[in-house]
Parts: C-alpha cells; sequence; structure tokens
C-alpha cells in the first residue's frame, strides 16, 4: 500500500507523453464523429438555418424507406465484394508469381506498385478518358481488332458504367494485396517445404497445406483492410461518373456526399453516414470474433 | 522533476489549442477585403483590376481567391454556415433564394441609389437580379444568353436552313445525323445534349417553351400538364428514339459537348458566347449561331449571369461595396469580359460592330429566363436533374415519373 503515490508519481509521464496524440485524435477524429451523429438526429439543412432542431429517428425512418438508400446500399454491396475478391485473386497470383526467381524481379516488384501509388484523382481521370465513348483507347483498341464495330459508352449507360468503375478500382488495389501476400510468402520457412517434400507432398499439396495455412493471418487481415478502404472509397466513383448515369453508381459514401454537397442536406447526409458505420461495424466486429479468433486458436 | 515536466507539456498542449484562435484580432488602417471568384481560363485579367483598383482607393487591399467551379457552391454555403464567408464573392442568379434565406447577403439598395454608375446598367438586368422580396443584394458582373451553335458548312453542304421551331429543328437534326464512310456507322450527329450536370439548359430549351412551367402566374406547378409530359418525353426522343444525340450523351458534360462540337462528332449544340473562342479558333468559319428554335408554345433560353454579393457578415461593408461597383463600371466591366468571354452588363460597352456570337446573344435577349427564385432550384441542378435525365435517358423512369419528381422536389 505505501508504494501506490510513488506508483502515481511515476505514471504521470506516460500519460503527458500520450496527451499529444489523444489531443490530435480527439479534435480531429472524435469530435466530428460525434458530431456526424448528433447531426443525423437533427434536421439540418444549410441554406434553413431557421429549421434547424433535433428530430429524433426521423431521419433513420426516412432512410429506411428511402429506395435510394436501398439501392445505394446493393451497390456497396455489389462494389465491396466484387472488388475484394478480384484484387485478392489478382493479387495473389501475383503475390506468387514475383516470388519465383526470374530475370528482372526486382523491377517487376517496384514496377507492381505503380498503381497503387498513382494518386486516385489521377487514376479516376486517366480510366475515363480511356473509357470515353467518342475518343477512348479502349474502345479504339476494341475496334481495331474488330470486336467491336459502334463504340460503347462504358460510363454513359446503366448497365455498364457500376462495372467499369470496378475494373478501375480493381486495378488501381491490386498491388496492396500482392505487396502485403508477397511479404507473407516470404516469411514461410523454406523448412516446412522441404519437410513436406520429404514426406512426399505433391506441388498442390504442399500449396494447400503449408503455403495457405501460413499465410491466413496475412490474407485475413489484409482483406480486413481492404473491405474498410473500400466501403469508404469515393473519389474515383465521384470523379468517373458523379454517381450517375442516373442513380447507377450510387454507393453510400457517394450518397452520403451529394445529400450533404449538392443537396446541403446534413442531417440526412449524416444519417447515411452512420448507417453506413454501423454496417461496417457489424462486419468487422464478426470478421475479428469468428475469423480472426479462429486463428489464434 | 519529472511530475513537473508532465504537468508543463499537458500544459503547453492543451494552452497551445486555446491560443491558436488568439493574436488575430488586429485593427489596420487597410481595410482588407476577401473576394472568390471562379474563372473557366486560368489566364486572368483579374490582377490589373486589382492593381487599379488598389490605385484608385488607397487603403483598400484585394485579396483574392480563386476557388474552382465545381465546388464553388457548396465552399460558399459552407462558409457562411462557419461564419467566415468572404467579403464578396462572385454569385449565381438562382443561389440568391439560398443565400437569403439564410440571411447572408447585405441588402444594397442603400449603396445603389448613391452609386453614379446605377444608370449604365442594362435596366432588364436589374429587373432580372432583383430579389422576390423586392430588395437588390446583387452587383451585375457579366451576362450570357444561351444560344443554338451549327455548323454552317455541313448546313450548306446538305442545303438546310438554320431550324425556326422544334419540328424544323428535329428535322435538320435528323438529316445531319450521318454516317460519312459508308460503314454503317454513325460519325456525325445532329445534336450534342449535355445529359450530365448543367444540361438543365438544353433540356429547358425544349420543355420550357413547349407548356412546362415550375410556377404559373398563381405559383401553380405546371410541370405535370399532360403538354409538359409530351414536350419532356419529346426532348427523351432526341436520344432514345431519334438519337441525334452521341450515345455517350447521359455523361456528356461542358468539355465533352464542346469537344464533340470541335471535333465535328455534333453538328448543332447550344451554349453561350463563353465557348464563341474556343469553337472559333478550331472551327473558323465553319461555326455559327443563331437563337434556340421555338417551342411549342413559345421560346425558352437560359439566361446565364454572374453578379458579385456582399455578405452580412462582412466588416468592411463599404470598402466591399466600392469593390463590387468598380467591377460593374464600363471600363472595368470591360476589363473582365476579356477573360470571361462574355458580354458587358454596362448600356454603354453594347458595341457597334457585334460579331454573329454576339448577335445571336442580343437577338435572344427578349426571350431569356431564369429558373424559379426558390431555395429548391440549386439541388435540382446540382444534381436532381442530372439523375433524372439520365435515368429517363436509360428507359429506367417515364417522361411522367420524371417530371412528378421535379414537381414534388419544388412542392417540399
Amino acid at each position: 500500500m505505501g508504494q501506490t503515490p510513488l506508483r502515481k508519481k511515476r505514471d504521470l509521464l506516460p500519460y503527458a507523453l500520450v496527451t499529444p496524440a489523444l489531443a490530435i485524435t480527439i479534435a480531429i477524429i472524435f469530435l466530428p464523429m460525434f458530431q456526424t451523429i448528433t447531426y443525423s438526429f437533427s434536421q439540418y439543412i444549410l441554406y434553413k438555418p431557421q429549421e434547424k432542431g433535433f428530430i429524433g429517428f426521423e431521419n433513420y425512418k426516412a432512410a429506411l424507406s428511402d429506395p435510394l438508400f436501398a439501392s445505394s446500399l446493393l451497390h456497396t454491396f455489389v462494389w465491396i465484394v466484387s472488388i475484394i475478391v478480384f484484387q485478392f485473386l489478382l493479387g495473389f497470383t501475383t503475390a506468387l508469381l514475383l516470388n519465383r526467381r526470374f530475370a528482372g524481379r526486382g523491377i517487376a516488384r517496384s514496377l507492381i506498385l505503380v498503381p497503387w501509388v498513382t494518386p486516385s484523382v489521377i487514376t479516376a481521370l486517366m480510366w475515363r478518358w480511356m473509357y470515353d465513348g467518342n475518343h477512348g483507347l479502349i474502345n479504339q483498341l476494341l475496334a481495331k481488332f474488330g470486336l467491336i464495330k459502334e463504340f460503347i459508352p462504358f460510363l454513359a449507360q446503366t448497365s455498364t458504367a457500376m462495372g467499369s468503375i470496378i475494373v478501375a478500382l480493381i486495378w488501381q488495389g491490386f498491388p496492396f494485396f500482392a505487396i502485403m501476400l508477397l511479404a507473407g510468402l516470404q516469411a514461410i520457412p523454406d523448412e516446412l517445404y522441404e519437410a513436406a517434400e520429404i514426406d512426399g507432398a505433391t506441388k498442390s499439396q504442399r500449396f494447400f497445406n503449408v503455403t495457405i495455412p501460413m499465410l491466413k493471418p496475412v490474407i485475413l487481415t489484409t482483406i480486413l483492410l481492404r473491405t474498410i478502404w473500400v466501403a469508404n472509397s469515393l473519389d474515383i466513383i465521384l470523379i468517373m461518373t458523379g454517381g450517375g448515369p442516373g442513380y447507377s453508381t450510387y454507393t453510400l459514401p457517394v450518397y452520403s456526399y451529394i445529400k450533404a454537397y449538392k443537396g446541403m442536406d446534413f442531417g440526412y447526409s449524416s444519417t447515411i453516414a452512420v448507417l453506413l458505420t454501423i454496417l461496417l461495424m457489424i462486419i468487422v466486429t464478426g470478421y475479428v470474433r469468428n475469423i480472426l479468433k479462429s486463428q489464434e486458436d | 522533476m519529472k511530475r513537473v515536466i508532465a504537468v508543463a507539456l499537458i500544459l503547453l498542449i492543451v494552452g497551445s489549442f486555446a491560443f491558436a484562435q488568439g493574436g488575430k484580432e488586429k485593427t489596420d488602417e487597410v481595410q482588407v477585403v476577401k473576394f472568390w471568384y471562379h474563372f473557366d481560363n486560368p489566364e486572368t485579367a483579374l490582377n490589373p483590376l486589382i492593381e487599379k483598383f488598389e490605385a484608385e482607393n488607397p487603403g483598400i487591399k484585394i485579396e483574392p481567391e480563386r476557388i474552382s467551379w465545381d465546388t464553388y457552391n457548396q465552399k460558399l454555403l459552407t462558409s457562411i454556415a462557419g461564419g467566415y464567408p468572404p467579403d464578396v464573392a462572385q454569385v449565381k442568379l438562382w443561389w440568391q433564394p439560398q443565400l437569403v434565406e439564410m440571411g447572408a447577403l447585405l441588402p444594397l439598395d442603400d449603396y445603389i441609389a448613391d452609386w453614379d454608375g446605377k444608370d449604365d446598367i442594362h435596366d432588364r438586368i436589374w429587373e432580372l437580379t432583383r430579389h422576390s422580396d423586392g430588395k437588390q443584394y446583387y452587383m451585375p458582373l457579366q451576362m450570357v444568353i444561351l444560344y443554338l451553335y451549327y455548323r454552317a458548312d455541313m448546313f450548306e453542304e446538305l442545303g438546310l436552313a438554320v431550324p425556326k421551331t422544334r419540328e424544323e429543328f428535329l428535322d435538320v437534326a435528323k438529316k445531319l445525323t450521318r454516317d460519312l464512310n459508308g460503314d454503317g456507322i454513325v460519325d456525325v450527329y445532329g445534336f450534342g445534349i449535355r445529359g450530365a450536370r448543367g444540361g438543365h439548359d438544353w433540356w429547358g430549351t425544349f420543355v420550357l417553351s413547349s407548356g412546362a412551367e415550375f410556377f404559373d402566374a398563381n405559383g401553380n406547378s405546371k410541370l405535370t400538364t399532360p403538354q409538359a409530359i409530351a414536350a419532356n418525353q419529346w426532348f427523351i426522343d432526341l436520344y432514345t428514339k431519334h438519337k441525334v444525340s452521341p450515345p455517350t450523351t447521359p455523361s456528356d458534360g461542358f468539355v465533352e459537348v464542346i469537344a464533340n462540337m470541335k471535333s465535328g462528332k455534333t453538328a448543332m449544340t447550344i451554349h453561350h458566347l463563353g465557348s464563341a473562342k474556343e469553337l472559333e479558333a478550331v472551327l473558323g468559319d465553319k461555326i455559327s449561331a443563331a437563337p434556340v428554335p421555338k417551342g411549342a408554345e413559345g421560346y425558352w433560353t437560359s439566361f446565364g449571369d454572374e453578379e458579385n454579393a456582399i455578405f452580412a457578415a462582412t466588416k468592411v461593408p463599404d470598402a466591399a461595396f466600392k469593390w463590387a461597383s468598380f467591377l460593374a463600371e464600363a471600363e472595368n466591366n470591360a476589363i473582365w469580359q476579356k477573360s470571361s468571354g462574355q458580354v458587358s452588363v454596362n448600356k454603354s460597352n453594347a458595341s457597334a460592330d457585334a460579331d454573329r456570337f454576339l448577335k445571336a446573344t442580343t437577338d435572344s435577349a427578349e426571350f431569356a429566363g431564369v429558373l424559379p427564385a426558390h431555395p429548391g432550384v440549386s439541388e435540382f441542378v446540382e444534381s436532381l436533374w442530372p439523375a433524372l435525365m439520365q435515368q429517363a435517358f436509360a428507359g429506367q423512369i417515364t417522361s411522367t415519373q420524371m417530371m412528378q419528381s421535379i414537381e414534388d422536389h419544388f412542392a417540399k
């Protein structure tokens, strides 16, 4: 008991050291987050300051009966699943290739990062011009090889707009998977493969019984991180189609952004953002609890 | 000792936040006017104007800030909501209802009454820019009127006359839509429609001239009358049925529409003087202009405006008005228009040697209209119209559903 005052004195320094980081986190993360939650329960249309006020769950009720919210939610789901699946498959294949020995491997490993380090805005503008229905590179190539007769207005058709943006995002994000998985692959000790080989394991057996299990923690963590990032990404859609044509490329972040900055309705926009956060938190906590935990056991 | 350091550190951190706002309250002799503007062309003539103004008005300093057009409106509204708007900002007429409702604007009637330049502004501009509450919040800056651009060479080649009515327009648009090299693919489209944001002017030309009206004289919506729905259908058909506009129409914005005219992909479009220089540089005599065709019930074209507003939160209203009125005086306004490519608001600047583009503009002056003074206009222009139009072009909604949605939006 006599030691307590001494401990207290000593314990103050860590707090002091944590204070700057904590103060910044509170100022730039928790305060805006709290404000968003407050707004989501308010009528807050920027150009109607007189009508600003608490309205309880009205915005939430409106969202649940809003067909545009439902379709944006569906698009968000398609968006996340298709991007993550293809980025993972492409990234994994690339990682396996880069893990082999071949001439120029160092250069290939650096080059593969180009899509990932290119700023989103540039990526989006580049793809927008490549998809262009009048002068775009993709149309010209397809026409040159005789695959199409008339140019396809990729971003102007509701049937192709979403798919086209998804392809652009897969291209942008797969290097992250490739590099993370490559690092994971290199961490697998050679002894395991040697032991498996001595036991008579075939190539595919070694892949499924050594590589995959050893890589699983990296795979699961990378998928988790990418899911969160992809779910929140907005810049590429905004630049490539702005949510159109019609509402065909509205995802929840796009809807929330347009509501806030085109409709000036910060209340409803915040509600959409909060609902997206809740959905993501359910997915993430479920994922962490069930899948990551089963890994530890 | 450690404890002292720790406490000092905490105080320092917390204190730096507290004092971060301080130190700004300096009362200077020089009055600073914060001015926001946007220009399509980065090589603006703003600096010479500022130098001229500051030389004529010692004691006032202009602090210009150029804001990109895409985010201009949102930045302006958030700056007002945040309590730190600029002193003077370039504004659009259709923002006025929102800005007035926010209590953001300073009424200028008293200032204008004492201002010598007021009689040199076109009367029609004063009329159009006065708010529905009878007060004048906006200082005129520039104007344009949308007209029809057409490829004179293609008209001549096919022996076509410039369309005066909606029917003639459809007829020439069909004839201009051609496969030039016989490969079965259309190379030139008759009319370039802007289907993305900002295309409501193209739509209004044909729909608001053929029976559709946001509000009639009694304030009732006339957007879902049979005539209005038919007029909207007529416009949708241009793309879906007659296919006189390129397949990329739903995603075509300003850049694409003008690029298509320049490359010869389209033979007609609608825009204003702002793009005349650019088009003429590429197409020379092949490009010409005329007033838009007449709809089923009359004419409608968009009066494109820019004004300056002074914000109620300003601490330097006198200096702010000096700057806003300076820009509206004939000599300075002419300098401004050199870089904007638009039309001066001053009577004394009306030039006698008007070229074909300016002539098309002035010929349209009588029937040029504006969108209604309603706080919902901004969202209609920014996101509702493009989304509905694109859905209608894709066949996802009918003409009736589209017009009903617009009516519902304005009934809110």
